[in-house]
């Protein structure tokens, strides 16, 4: 009796292996989830309009409905945060920046993906985390646990308007800071005709942080902070060295510059008015439907005397830790269809960003969309997922960057004093709000992913 | 015979109140407090708390840090500063909204024009029906140095292209100026309600006695414009303090923090900083600064409350 | 004096009328002639004064935003706030005028505090009890929060306003033998309308255009009210101006409309102690 039953639950449990080889599909992955609605983060930008256009086909193969909230970036962090500390549960796919992770996975708001690719139930097998790129995986990485999938993905690129170039007797871009400054920008200023060579974006805020600060930094070898000795070193001669030539691009640039934000800068460059910008990848869709036309030209970044280094920004979808298994696991299955490689194509067709490499590299694709070329070769060659540093006290820090930057750039206090004053600044805030306990190197997590 | 209340007597003085008679206000006033009480009286004690906490949203519980915010607050130059900048708001703008409101009533006030009254009368509204964000935004738009309207305009009387929003001055200027445009209507309508007060009788007995404006104004039209122009002394200095939406969509508090104010930074530090302890010390102290401030005013202008 | 006088300051005060009027007036016009240009055409310099109009911003504001149906959440609120500040604030200005108690010019100094408190003050303890509440995305928690504003302003306004009601009328109505109730609200009350009038348009005004309340306890973008649609465009990368004016001149219309049709009412009832 006792073989007999021991050889049916064998066969048994036979079968039940034989059963779950079948192939994996979305639609009996979601079936228990069938009803559940999701409600996701987004921002007004092209990336997530596709996002939301291409998200009823989700909704009809599982059945799961997705409500999309869309803020301004400047208020993201301050939503979500809020949500987290309130327990309100508002939100379930959490859209996390590159400084955001450390933010939300050390005091646990966010799951580590791990606890969902392992589930065969909810992992698609065709996910292919290797696709992404390595310095994407690396950014959202925090204590060797990945914990989000990256989505809306920039780099920073050289905007410049051929025609004028040519005008100067320029055939193509400035390869290095150094030729763009010395070179290029003399013979493309004009000020009598409100025509200027270079406009950078530098508004208070993240702007001034991520693309008026850090873009000057790191091509002279200047850094944030020092991991190993753990002090900052926003002051040292490298950087120094960097932020004294923003200051002499300065009188190349119109008036007005250090309050002009993304859309003015990119209002200038459309309308004729300045030959170069460097500015986020995801303006792409816009300037090719300007007046430009033809004018338009993409390139890498400038290289600075040590190295080229563009501006890394981007995002990602993380699963809150507050919500039920349930919603967990529907908002799971829709971040990970969102940026599956099946996804990429049509995301990309309808003006998105993606860090696939399957679809980034398709020379079909590539053709198509003339960002993506220069985009890839920043991605793989010459940026740093730490661009800017990931801490859990990053709002505060950030803020402090932004502030001494802006008044260096007004012309308010000369760059070392200036540079002096920030590191004070960052060095006491840093002790008093512990956050060297809270940091995170994704440049060490690199090495998992290549 | 007079109708005014303070000549008479109140007809509840005539006998000794009884306990009803003496509870019938608060039967009236009642609701109200207890409304307000539900909904103010809970945040404003968190807020007490949360000064004397060390809170930074996301960065750990928070822990009984003492007076140490209000200190941070005392010794940071970021919100003395943005306070000093509130203050000198309060004082450049109000004595213009005031002037200009006074010199609007008083051409609303006489007989002549009608049609350009009338329609003046109706517009006055209109600066502060629309949405403050509104007005910011379109004050990034109108006065960008390059591509604005406002330097156009100047160009035409020979004016050459300023800089508006891109150096601390000029941007500070640019946020009076919008102020200004923003409550001066509002401050004629208080105004020229108050004057709509002055009985017609000794109006035209004046305007008999002498045609010189300023005697007329000193002495007749002004007594009866007092508890008005405090009003809307109190009314502005309230308003500017709160104004947050414009001065925000205007630039966010920049260049640098040239147009910061007392309330923004206090946001920064809420919501940017995650600094909940240290804003809530600097809340408190504004409302402190704000409760001062209207003491004052009613102390030394309002007559009305006896 | 002189002839000469006279017809001077008529001059002075009919330009001064005009300038004011224009100065009024411009950035109103500028709003919305932005919002029916294209974003070429708006930018372009010199300035195109004449143009050929579009509805294009309007129908993609429409599309794009949940504009609409915003506005009909500013609509339910604006009026529910108002309506519940008048009720609670109407007898409490009544108390505040005709009685004299212990304790009345306290109670008066408090409303006045009340109004003074800055929203970024209480915005996190706001939103804690709302999220414990779950009230987050309900418009009954604007509709509260909004009280703290609205009934200091409508005691305010109809303090004076009850003042002027002579007493004469409610005294001879007392011996008629009618309570005290019924005097406030078929005597005293009917009078003040020009106060309630402005009190209404006043606290509407403030209730519609408030953002930054509404935009952190209802962030939802099917809950938000009408303003918080115009913030979201300052996140984008690039701001749509057309459009953004096309969103504003929408949600600006109806208080402007509003303050508009009750413009003879500011002027009567906006006297705030001026009856001695």
């Amino acid at each position: 009796m006792k073989s007999w039953s021991l050889g049916l639950a064998t066969v048994a449990a036979l079968y039940a292996g034989v059963g779950h080889a079948h192939a994996w599909s979305l639609k009996e992955a979601s079936a228990p989830y069938k009803g559940t609605t999701i409600t996701v983060v987004g921002l007004d930008r092209p990336s997530y309009k596709i996002a939301q256009q291409l998200t009823p086909e989700f909704e009809k193969e599982t059945g799961i409905h997705v409500h999309w909230n869309i803020f301004p970036y400047e208020d993201t962090l301050k939503e979500e945060t809020l949500n987290f500390i309130s327990n309100s549960q508002q939100f379930d796919a959490i859209l996390s920046d590159v400084v955001w992770p450390v933010n939300f996975a050390d005091p646990g708001w966010v799951l580590p993906l791990s606890k969902f690719t392992s589930d065969d139930k909810l992992a698609d097998p065709d996910l292919d985390l290797k696709d992404f790129f390595p310095v994407w995986l690396a950014s959202f990485t925090v204590d060797n646990k990945l914990y989000g999938l990256p989505f809306d993905s920039y780099a920073g690129l050289l905007y410049y308007n051929k025609s004028m170039l040519k005008a100067a007797g320029f055939d193509k871009p400035p390869a290095s800071w150094d030729e763009l400054e010395n070179t290029y920008l003399p013979k493309l200023s004009d000020k009598s005709k409100g025509v200027w060579g270079y406009a950078l974006q530098s508004a208070r805020g993240e702007t001034q942080t991520a693309d008026a600060f850090a873009r000057f930094l790191w091509p002279w070898g200047g850094r944030f902070i020092d991991y190993d000795n753990k002090t900052i070193s926003v002051n040292a001669p490298n950087s120094v060295a960097g932020i004294t030539f923003r200051q002499s691009l300065l009188k190349y640039m119109p008036d007005g510059i250090v309050s002009d934000d993304h859309s003015q800068v990119v209002q200038l460059f459309a309308q004729k008015k300045v030959a170069m910008i460097t500015e986020w990848s995801a303006f792409y869709p816009t300037l090719a439907a300007s007046n430009l036309g033809d004018d338009l030209g993409i390139a890498p970044e400038p290289k600075g005397p040590k190295g080229g280094y563009s501006a890394f920004g981007g995002f990602a979808y993380m699963v809150s830790s507050q919500i039920n298994k349930k919603h967990q696991d529907a908002t799971y299955l829709f971040i990970q269809w969102l940026t599956s490689k099946a996804m990429a194509k049509p995301l990309i067709e309808g003006g998105a960003v993606v860090a696939r490499q399957s679809a980034d590299e398709d020379s079909s694709v590539q053709a198509k969309f003339p960002n993506l070329a220069p985009m890839v070769d920043t991605w793989e060659h010459s940026t740093v997922p730490d661009w800017r540093p990931q801490l859990g006290c990053y709002p505060r820090f950030s803020d402090i960057v932004s502030d001494w930057g802006s008044r260096i750039e007004l012309g308010q206090v000369a760059v070392q004093a200036g540079l002096d004053s920030m590191e004070k600044d960052l060095t006491g805030y840093m002790k008093s709000s512990n956050c060297w306990g809270k940091i995170n190197n994704p440049e060490a997590a690199m090495a998992q992913y290549k | 015979m007079s109708d005014r209340v303070q000549d008479r007597a109140p007809p509840m003085a005539v006998a000794p109140p009884s306990w009803r008679e003496k509870m019938e206000p608060w039967f009236f006033i009642l609701p109200s407090v207890i409304l307000l009480l539900a909904i103010g009286l809970y945040p404003v004690i968190y807020t007490l708390v949360a000064s004397l906490q060390s809170w930074v949203m996301g960065m750990g519980p928070p822990s009984f840090g003492g007076l140490q915010n209000y200190a941070h607050a005392f010794t940071s130059s970021d919100f003395g500063h943005s306070v000093l900048r509130t203050l000198v708001l309060i004082v450049i703008t109000l004595p213009i909204e005031l002037a200009l409101g006074m010199m609007i009533a008083l051409a609303l006030d006489s007989q002549n024009f009608l049609v350009l009254r009338r329609l003046l009368q109706i517009c006055l509204v209109i600066p502060i029906a629309i949405t403050p964000s509104v007005v910011g935004l379109l004050t990034q738009l109108m006065f960008n140095q390059q591509l604005g309207i406002i330097n156009h305009l100047l160009g035409y009387i020979g004016i050459p292209a300023l800089d508006w929003l891109g150096r601390p001055l000029s941007a500070y200027t640019t946020v009076l100026i919008v102020q200004i445009w923003e409550w001066t209507p509002f401050v004629a309508l208080v105004l020229s309600a108050a004057l709509s007060t002055v009985p017609q009788d000794i109006d035209e007995a004046a305007v008999l006695e002498t045609e010189r404006w300023w005697p007329r104004f000193r002495s007749i039209q002004l007594p009866f414009m007092w508890p008005g122009i405090t009003a809307a002394l109190v009314f502005q200095t309230a308003f500017t303090i709160k104004e947050f939406d414009m001065i925000y969509t205007i630039e966010k508090g920049g260049p640098g923090t040239a147009t910061e104010t007392a309330v923004m930074q206090i946001e920064r530090m809420a919501f940017r900083g995650f600094d909940v302890g240290l804003a809530a010390a600097e809340s408190i102290l504004m409302l402190v600064l704000s409760i001062l401030l209207a003491r004052i005013y009613i102390r030394v202008f309002y007559r009305e409350m006896d | 004096m002189s002839d000469l006088r006279a017809p001077l300051l008529r001059l002075l005060q009919a330009v001064g009328l005009v300038v004011t009027l224009l100065l009024i007036l411009f950035p109103l016009y500028w709003m919305v002639t932005a919002s029916l240009k294209t974003e070429n055409d708006l930018f372009s310099m010199p300035p195109k004064w004449f143009f050929a109009p579009t509805l294009a911003a309007y129908a993609d504001a429409i599309e794009n935003t949940e504009v609409l149906g915003n506005l009909l959440n500013s609509v339910l609120v604006t009026v529910s706030a108002v309506a519940l500040g008048l009720l609670v604030g109407a007898p409490a200005a009544y108390g505040i005028a005709r009685y004299r108690f212990r304790g009345r010019r306290d109670v008066w100094f408090w409303y006045v505090t009340n109004w003074m408190l800055v929203p970024v003050v209480v915005l996190i303890p706001f939103y804690l009890t709302a999220s414990w509440l779950g009230l987050i995305n309900n418009p009954v928690v604007l509709i509260l929060v909004y009280q703290v504003f609205i009934v200091p302003l409508v005691v305010w306004l109809l303090v004076d306003q009850f003042s002027a009601v002579p007493v004469a009328l409610e005294e001879a109505a007392q011996l008629d033998g009618l309570s005290r109730v019924k005097i406030f609200l078929k005597i005293s009350l009917p009078l003040v309308k020009p106060g309630i009038a402005v009190a209404a348009i006043l606290s509407g005004i403030f209730a519609w255009n408030d953002m930054l309340y509404a935009f952190i306890l209802t962030p939802s973008p099917d809950a938000r009210t009408a303003p918080t649609v115009v913030l979201n465009y300052l996140g984008g990368y690039v701001i749509p101006w057309p459009q953004v004016m096309a969103t504003s001149t929408m949600v600006c219309a109806p208080v402007i409309i509003g303050g508009i049709i009750v413009h003879k009412y500011i002027a009567r009832g906006l006297t705030m102690g001026a009856v001695k």
